[in-house]
């Protein structure tokens, strides 16, 4: 059981996010994925979000079987969503799994951010899933979603250097 | 394609459409779109720039018709786009105003102060509840919260020491075992003012009082009551309706400039779209209207540089179609006549070659002139008559060919003087020394008019007559001399018998001295009249025809012969030279051998036996005809000028005595075997005589 954590990356502007560390254990049957992200907000979201614009995150996690002539099979890609949203009337924040569905309220940005950013035994796959001998890769990465953000931001999503919040894959290899 | 494509953008634009999910890939698809018009429509005003470049046929007129349809596209366009702008943007700007927006706050303040005064009322309820705690134990405690809990009306009512030890706990659903506990900020709020109230949405769509305030107990540690108050649902209602719209109406004020510059750009990109496809359009639909006007043009040059042949395709039975068609058939016509007039052409071609041909087979020179006497044409027996070569003829007046023919000047003058003074057709014999002897020339000439009368060149026709004089001299002279010998031969006998019959009879009975006076004259007599004999004789042989025999002569060995006979008169050096090889002729060789006796006989009587004779005899052409030619020069004093005209002519002669026929024979016995003889005029030293005799089977005998 080989795990060993590879940081490949990153730029830390003054805004994105990124991925501190991420590691995959072992526990039973199934891989188990602890890992550790870290969000910086630019103004322009900030400002969209106090004004009452949603903003998507998607944690993803995806393993890749390497091939030495074509490119790597993704085998499995699991992922998280969550939705922050400001609540005027009660000047919260609330953080929703939009998978799960449970919901979180707290009173300060850096709380609701607090609570993305750490994934804690997160169940990904079943060890059967790899075979002996074969090289896997492992990656982790923070997605911020701009298709979800209004339509009339979505063109100056793509344009503008404020809204590029996703992370570069974190990225380490993996054998059974 | 286009115009769904915009359609759909158009659509996703409304927020609540299912197409919203895809308007980035729609804005990109669009985008991309624009680009390859641009691309496609730049590639065309390249393609017309160039055009014009190189003037092509029918650029400019493409460039009209496409600047002129990009302006009848655009102007309209940008107008509408103009006022469409105007108009979205007061549009948008008119949703917010001052007045909404702060009734929109007004009305969350208004919620928050209703709530507020709610959380207020409802901790002045659990801070009097509290002193009813305050004189209790804890374990009686506990069970008073349930009694206050339910006297207050809250949901939940717990008791907690200050770490957060659960002491007590009541609430109003009894399977919530674990009470809701406050958060850390809650805490240190607590801790600094001894009281909290806050509202606390507990589950996504409940809201809830939470109120903290501090117990005095008899327990050391302070403690804390904390109970949950249900909001009613009325007031959690009306709240929860206002604050989504506020939140809705902050989130389109905040969207308000990023919704325009969305439209804009929607807009911006529907009417670029639009007028590049327009435009693209517009080059297709130009270029096939342009098309047959471009082969019109095309076919135009073709003719103009005189490609007749030129058919165009009709490509459409349009007003241009009907153009191309007519210029077809114009062509067409054009070819026709072109074909006809290049017949009759060949036909006058054809008429000419023909009177040419019958000029130049004429034996008549024949030369034409222009209006200043230089000469257009002549015909090959002109040539021949002159002997001046074919290049030197053409385009050049009569005068300059003097300059470069000396011995050609007097006929050629003459004829000049002629053919500027005479107005009407004239003729005239004239007689020159050519390079082959006298010449006689019978000439006519006639001016040439044009139709308004102007002297326009003329022509003059001239006959080489010298053999037919000849002819006519040598019949007269033969009739001469036949006569002559007949009339004075016959008495001439008796005259002798007579005069011999005289001598024989008187001799005897006359004295020594009459004797001697008759026998003198008698002798004298006798003499003269055998002189005159032989001088009839002479005549006789020169009138009758000779009676020719044809035989093949090699001259040398002839001549050589002959030759052999005068070798041995001293002081006379004979010269030969005779080509190589058989030198044939055929003939008589008796007429041959009298022919070189009389020039030879001729020639030691001219150097009177003192001298250098040279003989030649070579093989030349003319004509196309062999010919072998004898040389004969010798040094003495030649012959006059004035003499060599008439030197050939019988009873001439440079000599003391002689019947003066020798040349006269000589030249009869050449012409008789189809030669020529003529004296040499360019020897300056003595007389020299050439002689041409037609050679036979030349090429078997070389």
């Amino acid at each position: 059981m080989g795990l060993a954590a590879l940081p490949e990356f990153c730029a830390a502007g003054q805004f994105g996010s990124e991925v501190k560390k991420a590691e995959l254990t072992l526990s039973g049957n199934n891989y188990l994925l602890t890992a550790e992200f870290a969000y910086q907000l630019s103004d322009h979201a900030k400002e969209a979000l106090k004004n009452g614009v949603p903003l998507f995150w998607t944690l993803q996690v995806k393993i890749w079987r390497q091939r030495d002539f074509f490119g790597d099979v993704t085998i499995i890609d699991r992922s998280i969503r969550y939705r922050i949203q400001y609540h005027a009337l009660l000047n919260m924040y609330r953080v929703r799994n939009e998978i799960t569905g449970q919901v979180e309220n707290v009173s300060t940005l850096s709380s609701a951010l607090e609570m993305i950013s750490i994934l804690h035994d997160f169940p990904v796959f079943n060890k059967n899933v790899l075979l002996p001998d074969i090289a896997y890769r492992a990656g982790v990465r923070v997605i911020f979603d701009r298709e979800a953000l209004p339509l009339p931001l979505r063109p100056i999503a793509y344009l503008s250097s404020q809204w590029y919040l996703s992370s570069d894959w974190y990225l380490w290899s993996l054998t059974k | 394609m286009i115009m769904l494509s915009l359609q759909l953008m158009s659509s996703a634009t409304q927020e609540s459409s299912e197409l919203s999910a895809m308007y980035s890939w729609l804005l990109l698809v669009n985008t991309l779109g624009s680009v390859v018009l641009l691309g496609l429509v730049g590639a065309n005003i390249y393609s017309v720039i160039r055009q014009l470049k190189k003037r092509e046929a029918g650029s400019r007129l493409t460039t009209r018709m496409v600047f002129l349809f990009v302006l009848v596209a655009l102007a309209p366009a940008a107008i509408v786009f103009y006022f469409s702008m105007q108009f979205l943007h007061q549009g948008i700007d008119s949703w917010f105003n001052v007045e909404i927006d702060r009734a929109m706050e007004d009305a969350l303040e208004l919620s928050q102060a209703s709530l507020d005064q709610r959380m207020r009322w409802h901790l002045k309820q659990t801070q009097q509840l509290t002193q009813k705690l305050e004189e209790l134990s804890e374990n009686s405690a506990t069970l008073e919260v349930d009694n206050l809990r339910e006297l207050s009306g809250a949901s939940e009512m717990t008791l907690f020491s200050r770490q957060g030890r659960i002491v007590a706990s009541s609430s109003i659903n009894p399977s919530d075992i674990l009470p809701s506990m406050p958060e850390d900020h809650s805490w240190l709020q607590l801790r600094q003012n001894n009281e909290f109230v806050a509202l606390a949405p507990v589950r996504e769509d409940e809201l809830m009082i939470r109120v903290i305030v501090s117990v005095q107990t008899q327990e050391q540690e302070p403690q804390y009551l904390q109970a949950l108050y249900p909001v009613p649902i009325r007031i959690a209602d009306l709240a929860d309706s206002v604050e989504f719209a506020f939140v809705r109406y902050q989130e389109m004020n905040y969207l308000r400039d990023s919704l325009k510059l969305s439209f804009s750009l929607a807009l911006s990109l529907v009417l670029l779209m639009s007028l590049l496809a327009a435009i693209w359009v517009a080059f297709v639909s130009i270029r096939q209207i342009v098309a047959p006007v471009k082969q019109l043009v095309k076919g135009t040059q073709a003719v103009a540089s005189g490609y007749y042949d030129q058919q165009l395709p009709v490509i459409a039975q349009d007003d241009l179609g009907f153009l191309v068609e007519s210029f077809n058939k114009m062509t067409n016509r054009i070819a026709l006549a072109r074909d006809e007039t290049r017949q009759a052409s060949a036909e006058v071609e054809n008429q000419r070659a023909y009177l040419e041909t019958i000029l130049a087979n004429l034996t008549a020179g024949v030369i034409s002139f222009d209006a200043t006497y230089k000469i257009r044409t002549a015909n090959q027996a002109a040539y021949r008559i002159f002997h001046i070569h074919v290049n030197h003829f053409i385009g050049q007046t009569l005068m300059e060919l003097t300059q470069s023919y000396g011995e050609l000047t007097e006929p050629l003058k003459s004829i000049q003087r002629l053919l500027e003074q005479a107005d009407d057709i004239w003729q005239q014999r004239i007689a020159f020394l050519g390079p082959n002897g006298r010449q006689e020339l019978l000439c006519r000439g006639t001016p040439l008019f044009s139709q308004e009368g102007q002297r326009v060149g003329a022509v003059v026709v001239f006959d080489d007559v010298t053999d037919l004089i000849q002819a006519q001299k040598n019949a007269a002279w033969g009739e001469v001399a036949r006569r002559l010998a007949h009339e004075i031969k016959n008495p001439l006998t008796p005259i002798q018998l007579s005069a011999e019959r005289l001598q024989l009879k008187l001799a005897a009975k006359l004295d020594s001295a009459d004797a001697d006076i008759l026998q003198r004259s008698t002798q004298t007599i006798v003499q003269q009249v055998e002189a005159m004999k032989e001088m009839v004789d002479d005549f006789s042989q020169y009138a009758k025809p000779s009676k020719k025999q044809a035989v093949e002569i090699d001259l040398a060995d002839l001549i050589q012969e002959v030759l052999t006979l005068y070798m041995t008169k001293t002081g006379v050096q004979f010269k030969t030279e005779y080509d190589s090889g058989l030198l044939m002729i055929k003939g008589d060789p008796v007429s041959i051998r009298q022919v070189i006796h009389n020039l030879l006989k001729n020639a030691l009587e001219a150097i009177d036996f003192k001298g250098q004779i040279e003989i030649g005899v070579h093989r030349v052409q003319k004509n196309n005809t062999d010919f072998i030619e004898i040389a004969l020069y010798d040094d003495g004093p030649g012959i006059k000028d004035e003499q060599i005209e008439q030197i050939f002519e019988p009873y001439v002669t440079t000599k003391a005595k002689g019947t003066g026929l020798g040349l006269a024979i000589v030249k009869k016995i050449i012409e008789e075997h189809g030669g020529a003889i003529w004296v040499d005029a360019r020897r300056k030293i003595g007389a020299g005589f050439i002689i041409q005799l037609p050679a036979t089977n030349m090429r078997e005998s070389t």
